[in-house]
């Protein structure tokens, strides 16, 4: 058995152990601050039990083991539905840039720890109203304010904001240069005065995306994690942290297993719906499609174990999974006849057709949306041209509406 | 077996990639299309001297002892390049089937010849649309066959075919020499590969499964073509990926080139994704032969790759425009070479069934 077999199999006993207290039968009915409590108890026994920061520095509270070991967790613990969505920016992302670009180590050593415990919550302020995939070009204002900074503007599609204590925030320093040349990356307070959090309620009711409002918001300087005019290249290491993520070729949707179950129990046309050869023909490709994007994982696992760069490929699993979820989840809605409009906005996604489905497009937006990731494939990966880019090389202010 | 390839299977894509293409080229290809019973000779002779068809056969019978992830590799070239015949899988097949179920005579006898490509091999299982009928027409009696297996790829030239056909008690799975059997030619929209109704008017055959066994056997052999196949699919749909590709990048209208514009290039995103969703998918499958799941993934595998081969052949036709659609650019060779690669062996129907039997239980 390899140490990794072995490390995965200790850690499922440890979440199998766990689980009757903090997974999906335990959270079954709770409100969302209950599920949120549960959650920060759950992230504080992980701590315990030393899985919190598997591939962070032990003198940060982690484990100093590697990404293999991290992925190999979070592919554990995806299988018991644990309390961890609230938590999955903040680890993810604005923490571990916190500790690397973090001024005050002191401080930043305080958060991380206190972040991996369930304590304390980080949100990543980059999306705003006039850009999501377009970044560079964010328009909140950082304005030089004494010997700090003075926050003005809007922030949008923030995730768990409203649970936040901390956030960071790429801001527009300078808007007379190039667009990804004006932009400076700070931290901030979300409690502090001028910061205002607004729920946004999604599609599928509800609501862990906010917008975020800025007016007068005051920095020291020692808020500033890249140099001025240098957040852009900041912005990018942050989105790169997360290059090293368990995937799940199931689109993080309920598992092909739940549609043949499905499938067996119900009738098309007065026979069973297994027998129908479009129901058929969707357990088919869908089956197909998933083993080809396991395969790409397994694959890129061992080459990681090997020392070797995964390939490219791997950009393949958000873009190919999300979409057949999508498909898949309204199929079986079908699948219920008139009964498929039964809907319990609280159900699992992983576990519930309607969920999925409604929740689906999030997906598919989310995180680069499925354009955006064609448009890197395309042009970093088969060497196709860049689109058309009116705003290149054009000063920020000078861009054509 | 590894989902990592090692140095020695590196080398081997590596060096049958270099090989082939030297030898094959478009326009040795076309004049094939329209001649009937023809094959590329320096593609059969090349795997040959290559050793290719020795490759996945044990060495006691003059093969290589390797196996389907190498001959996945070969294959996946022959499709990049367009095997000129379908001999290498045909031949495998019927090699695996004297190999997994035959006795030592008939290992003997033809293993040595097909390790060293002297004979060439065929599957006649599939009758009318059914490419593995449960109870088939032609008939095995006195230790002789009687009746009509339906377009048989290699009919033309093979000499020795894995027969399903039907005795008294039940289905069988036969040997038989070809030499006097007689095959009955027809015009294809791929005619290299040789594909012929095989009439037996007696010819002797020898069993080697009986009953359920013979449907298990022969189920068996298709899933083990089914992984080359794959692999082969692969390396079509993927040189159709670079060749739209490249057109896109030199090709211009509109005062840009058209990889420029996102209905172009998303399309070619789109190829990638289904080119390495089948090359994981097949390689995949050829690693876990010998496992209770092997059926199942040469069934997925085998999906995967028809899909993005069909695709593939559609889409990059589409990018190239006029141009694409023109006997001399041959993009239709692809064309062509996507369906009977789609139909050999089982066509999509056939595998999505296999598939949902095994995953929702035979008798679902």
């Amino acid at each position: 058995m390899s140490d990794l077999v072995a490390y995965s199999e200790k850690a499922n006993a440890w979440l199998e152990s766990v689980a009757a207290e903090f997974g999906r039968s335990a959270r079954k009915g709770l409100s969302e601050a209950e599920d949120l409590a549960l959650g920060r108890r759950y992230l504080k026994a992980r701590f315990d039990a030393g899985y919190a920061g598997i591939n962070w520095p032990t003198e940060y509270g982690g484990q100093g083991l590697t990404h293999i070991e991290k992925v190999a967790f979070e592919t554990e613990e995806m299988k018991f539905g644990m309390p961890t969505a609230y938590f999955g920016i903040s680890l993810g992302m604005p923490v571990p840039i916190m500790m690397k670009f973090g001024s005050d180590q002191v401080f930043a050593k305080e958060r991380v720890l206190k972040a991996l415990q369930g304590e304390e919550i980080w949100c990543q302020l980059f999306s705003e109203p006039a850009g999501g995939s377009d970044l560079a070009g964010l328009r909140l204002r950082a304005e030089q304010d004494g010997n700090g900074w003075k926050l003005n503007g809007q922030k949008l599609w923030t995730s768990w904001a409203q649970y936040s204590d901390y956030g960071v925030i790429v801001a527009r320093t300078d808007p007379t240069v190039q667009k990804h040349k004006g932009l400076t990356y700070f931290w901030v307070d979300m409690k502090a005065p001028g910061v205002t959090v607004r729920p946004i309620k999604l599609a599928g009711g509800d609501s862990h995306v906010n917008e975020v409002f800025f007016d007068d918001v005051k920095l020291t300087d020692d808020h500033r994690m890249s140099p001025v005019g240098g957040g852009f290249a900041v912005a990018m290491a942050t989105l790169m942290i997360e290059r090293y993520v368990a995937t799940d070729s199931a689109g993080f949707g309920p598992h092909l297993d739940l549609f043949i179950s499905l499938a067996k129990e119900v009738e098309v046309n007065g026979r069973p719906a297994i027998e129908d050869g479009r129901i058929r023909q969707a357990i088919a490709r869908n089956y197909a499609m998933r083993n080809g994007l396991d395969a790409i994982t397994a694959r890129a696992m061992l080459m990681m174990q090997a020392g070797m760069e995964p390939g490219a490929e791997g950009s393949l699993n958000k873009l190919v999974s999300v979409r057949s979820r999508q498909r898949l989840s309204e199929m079986a809605i079908d699948l219920q006849g008139p009964g498929g409009a039964h809907f319990d906005e609280h159900a699992p996604v992983k576990e519930n057709w309607q969920t999925s489905w409604i929740n689906a497009p999030t997906g598919r937006i989310a995180g680069g949306a499925d354009e955006m990731l064609l448009n890197t494939i395309a042009e970093r990966i088969l060497g196709l041209p860049q689109d058309y880019r009116p705003d290149k090389a054009v000063p920020f202010n000078q861009i054509p509406a | 077996m590894s989902l990592l390839y090692d140095e020695g299977q590196q080398a081997i894509a590596t060096e049958s990639r270099r090989v082939l293409e030297a030898r094959v080229q478009t326009d040795q290809l076309l004049p094939l299309l329209e001649r009937q019973g023809e094959f590329h000779r320096p593609f059969w002779d090349t795997a040959r001297e290559q050793g290719w068809t020795a490759l996945a056969l044990p060495e006691a019978y003059g093969g290589l002892e390797l196996g389907l992830v190498e001959l996945g590799l070969i294959a996946l070239q022959a499709g990049r390049s367009l095997s000129g015949a379908p001999f290498l899988t045909s031949s495998f097949g019927a090699a695996r089937a004297i190999l997994d179920f035959g006795d030592d005579a008939l290992r003997g006898h033809w293993l040595p010849l097909l390790a060293r490509g002297e004979a060439i091999g065929a599957i006649a299982f599939a009758e009318g649309q059914s490419p593995l009928p449960a109870n088939p027409t032609v008939k095995f009696s006195g230790g002789k066959l009687l009746g009509v297996k339906d377009a048989v790829s290699a009919a033309l030239h093979a000499d020795v075919a894995v027969v399903l056909a039907m005795n008294d008690s039940g289905p069988v799975l036969a040997i038989a020499s070809l030499k006097d059997v007689e095959r009955i030619g027809f015009n294809t929209f791929d005619n290299s590969r040789c594909i012929a109704d095989l009439a037996f008017n007696g010819a002797p055959a020898t069993v080697i499964a009986q009953g359920d066994a013979a449907l298990d056997a022969a189920q068996h052999i298709l899933a083990l073509q089914a992984v080359i196949t794959a692999h082969e699919q692969t390396g079509g749909a993927e040189v159709l990926m670079e060749r739209a590709r490249d057109y896109a990048n030199t090709r211009r209208a509109f005062g840009q080139t058209i990889g420029s514009f996102q209905s172009v290039k998303h399309r070619i995103a789109e190829i990638y994704g289904l080119v390495e969703l089948a090359r994981a998918g097949a390689l995949h499958a050829a690693t876990r032969e010998g496992h209770a799941d092997f059926l199942k993934a040469a069934a997925a595998a085998r999906i995967q790759a028809t899909e993005a081969y069909d695709t593939a052949a559609r889409d990059c036709v589409q990018v190239h425009g006029g141009i694409g659609v023109t006997w001399e650019a041959g993009l239709h060779l692809h064309m062509r070479r996507a369906r009977t690669l789609a139909m050999e062996q089982g066509n999509m129907l056939f595998w999505e069934d296999v598939l949902v039997n095994e995953l929702a239980g035979e008798n679902a």
